[in-house]
């Protein structure tokens, strides 16, 4: 089977998983008891299973098999969750997550068995699997009485019986099993006098997956769907209800003549296609002496009859390709490369519309009706824009939901007691930027586990609680998304801040002295900074902080540092919540085209050339008490102003962080939506210049980066 | 790499002829993505002289260079015949170069290139690659990739 169209689901899918079981992991270690928990683990670890056997990935498979065993003899009660387990289970998910890299890579899972991993899962299973071992004889006698029942009955309506299964069928019947489901197989005649044959044939398969999943179907689903079949087609189903309610569902679709169907006997199956087991009774027998864990194939008829009956849930987590199931989804997965062609062809209406309304302001066209239509569209294209914008957005969820998992191996790297606090998971980004922002995210929770949170021993003598806690908030903030990396550490110690960036050579001891508070934070994010006495491999390389920035200022954020010392430190990002289009003020200065981001600007003010002061020889204002720099755009942007000096100048107050800076413009233009375009790397020198933007009459105007002239 | 080309016997490759001043250069027609009228030129602050800024090229933006400039002559003069021809190149992607006149489309025989020494280390032959004879005519071929080769 030609599989590689599934590869790219397969990985998302993977990746999905072995992030639900990770923090689903997480939980179980703080609460073992949990029976929700564990069912979710053993849920995940099942699909990841099926999904690898599909795709063909023999070693991934194995490995999540021997964990599943695991999974499922602790879901039975018979093996408690130890400490050492859990980190085996880690160890197995980073091992799986290197499968997939793998996978991801060259589309090959690589060559490591993981055999000592699949050793000490064994171990783990047999070192308790001797209270288990009761329940095996007793559930014999039953599975061979259930064969034997059956076996005479294999003709005439029974036509299920002689469905043929696949090796990967087996497996995931063989695993349903084991999970305490029910495993039928039934034949559905249908009237001869029916028409659409296909239609109720979908019908039944709808019903039947009301409470069940169908593994099997003959003739296959997709003949049945082109209506290929006679009058009566067979199913193989896994189901937590009774035989009777599948029956009664199935039997409740009109036009359905009869069905028949019986719990479907494992190893008769196997046996009847000629497979080496000689006999149901023997098979379990061989397999107790081997030492291996017999319990899936033998558990079947004890936990027929305990049937939980739970299904809802379970189908949504249960996606197996085998099934073929004829399930409309209300989500759908979209390559993120459609997505940026839609933006960029909104982008383009934009543009139109844009020349639009600069085409009927030349032309003088003042008729309401034209004016009316073009508002109209005005409003159609900015939904459409904000439409297509929360298309892209996705929870930070999918980013920061890896770190407890971290945060856990720090503690055990560090020896230090910590806890993560996260909050505002569910707060929504562009998908480029969640897909940026999560190394930059660890690097500062690394810090703060690393540099802020001090020893166990040191806190309990400051008076803190023994356990560390690092926080992660995130919350929308008007066209900001901020993320907060807080803990409850030891703060900043500017003192030695200094002294290390003495040491290095970044400052002198005079520059040092006059050195604000801030100023000397910031040294942090200076490049080949590293205040770490020992390098660890956790943090202290000396090229976290200032990757950080500047991966951060790449996505158009800024981060912005509180310490205290002795109390914490907290790192605040502030990412915009889009890339591509923003709201922008156009600003005349000496007849050329600025655009400056409304989203960094403060106020506009009008001053008077008198109120203008002189401190350390630079120009200032005083607003509102506050003491604010002036910068004049047209000295940076060596353009001459083609303003008086004596007349009043038009101040754009903008802001970064707390600081504020008054850009001086010739004239204001108005406010647009604009389209960010690349100035290319060929004129990247230009700092003050963040991209261009194309004008409603065609012409290109510069987007002034606010950041860099503050 | 254009050298190497050029070795082959019997081959030809096809050269737009343009005019900067009086004299003549081609420009080596697989580079070339297009040839626009000039247009108004958006001047980009703190960058190199020669570059002179980005025009918009159907919702693009894309770099505008003067070669005049960029070879030590007399700065662009705006005419009627003044063209901006659109390169794409391998490294630098979309530029735009200036120059006053586009002329012909020229074929020329490998045994009509001669190479230029390299010895002679003279700021205005680093940009060219070879000298073509055609129909009596000399025409300086330009080595477009040291013409847009950024300045360090």
């Amino acid at each position: 089977m030609d599989v590689s169209q599934y590869l790219e689901i397969f990985l998302d899918e993977t990746n999905e998983h072995l992030q639900n079981l990770n923090t689903q992991i997480l939980s179980l270690e703080q609460e073992p008891g949990n029976m929700d928990t564990i069912n979710e683990i053993f849920r995940a670890a099942h699909s990841l299973k099926g999904m690898a056997g599909t795709m063909g990935y023999k070693r991934m498979q194995n490995l999540t098999h021997d964990m599943e065993n695991v999974f499922s003899e602790v879901r039975n009660g018979n093996i408690t969750v130890k400490a050492n387990m859990i980190d085996v289970l880690f160890q197995c998910l980073d091992a799986l997550e290197e499968y997939t890299t793998n996978i991801r890579e060259n589309a090959d899972e690589g060559t490591n068995d993981n055999e000592p991993l699949i050793k000490q899962l064994n171990e783990i299973l047999n070192g308790d699997s001797a209270d288990s071992g009761e329940e095996q004889p007793t559930s014999e006698p039953t599975a061979e009485g259930a064969a034997e029942a059956e076996a005479p009955a294999a003709d005439g309506d029974k036509k299920w019986l002689a469905i043929k299964l696949g090796e990967s069928e087996q497996n995931v019947l063989e695993e349903a099993v084991s999970q305490g489901k029910n495993v039928y197989g039934m034949t559905v005649k249908v009237q001869e006098s029916c028409i659409l044959k296909a239609a109720r044939a979908f019908l039944v398969f709808k019903a039947i997956e009301e409470t069940s999943e169908i593994i099997v179907s003959s003739p296959s689903a997709q003949d049945i769907e082109d209506e290929k079949f006679e009058l009566d087609f067979s199913l193989i189903v896994i189901s937590d209800a009774s035989l009777d309610q599948v029956i009664a569902a199935a039997k409740g679709v009109s036009e359905i003549e009869d069905v028949t169907g019986g719990v479907l006997d494992l190893n008769r199956v196997a046996s009847a296609e000629g497979a080496e087991a000689e006999s149901a009774a023997e098979e379990p027998a061989k397999e107790k002496e081997s030492g291996k864990p017999a319990a899936q194939t033998v558990a079947a008829a004890p936990a027929a009859s305990q049937a939980p009956a739970k299904s809802g849930k379970k189908k949504a987590d249960e996606k197996k390709p085998a099934a073929n199931k004829p399930v409309v989804n209300r989500t759908v997965r979209v390559d993120i490369e459609k997505l940026d062609t839609l933006m960029n062809l909104v982008s383009e209406l934009i543009i139109a519309k844009n020349s639009l309304v600069s085409a009927a302001a030349a032309s003088g066209t003042s008729s309401t009706a034209v004016n009316e239509q073009i508002e109209y569209l005005e409003s159609v294209t900015t939904s459409l824009h904000e439409s297509v914008m929360k298309v892209r957005m996705v929870p930070i969820e999918s980013t920061v939901s890896k770190f407890p998992r971290m945060v856990r191996d720090l503690q055990k790297t560090l020896g230090k007691k910590m806890e993560l606090h996260m909050t505002g998971e569910e707060t929504e980004l562009d998908r480029t930027v969640v897909d940026e922002i999560g190394d930059p995210l660890m690097h500062l929770l690394r810090n703060s586990a690393d540099h802020g949170l001090e020893s166990a021993e040191l806190r309990k003598e400051r008076g803190k609680p023994e356990v560390g806690s690092i926080f992660l908030d995130a919350y929308q903030d008007g066209n900001n998304v901020v993320i907060e990396v807080r803990d409850d550490g030891n703060g900043i110690d500017t003192e030695a801040v200094k002294n290390k960036a003495i040491e290095k050579g970044i400052i002198t001891p005079e520059q040092a002295e006059n050195m604000s508070e801030k100023d000397s934070i910031d040294l942090l994010f200076h490049a080949g900074f590293s205040t770490a006495k020992v390098v660890s491999d956790v943090s202290g390389r000396g090229v976290g902080l200032d990757v950080v920035k500047s991966k951060i200022e790449a996505l158009s954020g800024e981060v912005e540092v509180k310490s205290k010392l002795g109390e914490g430190s907290s790192w605040i990002i502030r990412l915009p919540l889009t890339l591509a289009i923003i709201q922008a003020l156009m600003v005349d200065i000496g007849n050329e085209k600025y655009a400056i981001s409304l989203g960094s600007i403060q106020t506009i003010e009008d001053i008077s050339p008198n109120d203008v002061k002189l401190v350390q020889a630079k120009e200032v204002i005083q607003l509102r008490d506050i003491v604010i720099p002036l910068i004049r755009l047209n000295e940076i942007l060596d353009v001459e102003s083609k303003k008086d000096p004596g007349e009043n100048l038009v101040v754009v107050v903008v802001k970064k962080g707390d600081k504020q800076a008054g850009l001086v413009v010739d004239e204001l233009i108005g406010q647009q939506e604009i389209v960010i375009k690349s100035l290319g790397k060929y004129i990247s020198k230009c700092k003050v210049i963040s991209g261009a933007t194309v004008l409603g009459d065609g012409e290109v105007a510069l987007i002034l980066d606010a950041n860099t002239l503050i | 790499m254009m050298d190497e080309e050029l070795k082959v016997v019997g081959e030809t490759t096809q050269f737009i002829v343009i005019k900067l001043g009086d004299e003549q250069y081609g420009i080596d027609i697989k580079f070339i993505d297009n040839i626009v009228r000039m247009q108004h030129i958006t001047r980009v602050p703190k960058v190199d002289p020669y570059l002179k800024g980005v025009i918009n090229l159907r919702g693009e933006v894309i770099p505008v260079m003067s070669i005049r400039i960029k070879m030590g002559l007399e700065p662009d003069v705006e005419t009627k015949s003044s063209r901006i021809i659109i390169l794409k190149m391998e490294q630098q992607g979309t530029i735009g170069v200036i120059v006053d006149e586009v002329k012909e489309v020229v074929t020329l025989e490998n045994d009509q290139i001669e190479k230029i020494a390299y010895d002679s280390m003279e700021d205005k032959n680093s940009f060219l690659c070879g000298i073509g004879k055609c129909d009596g005519g000399l025409i300086s071929l330009l080595d477009l990739n040291s013409v847009v080769m950024e300045n360090i």
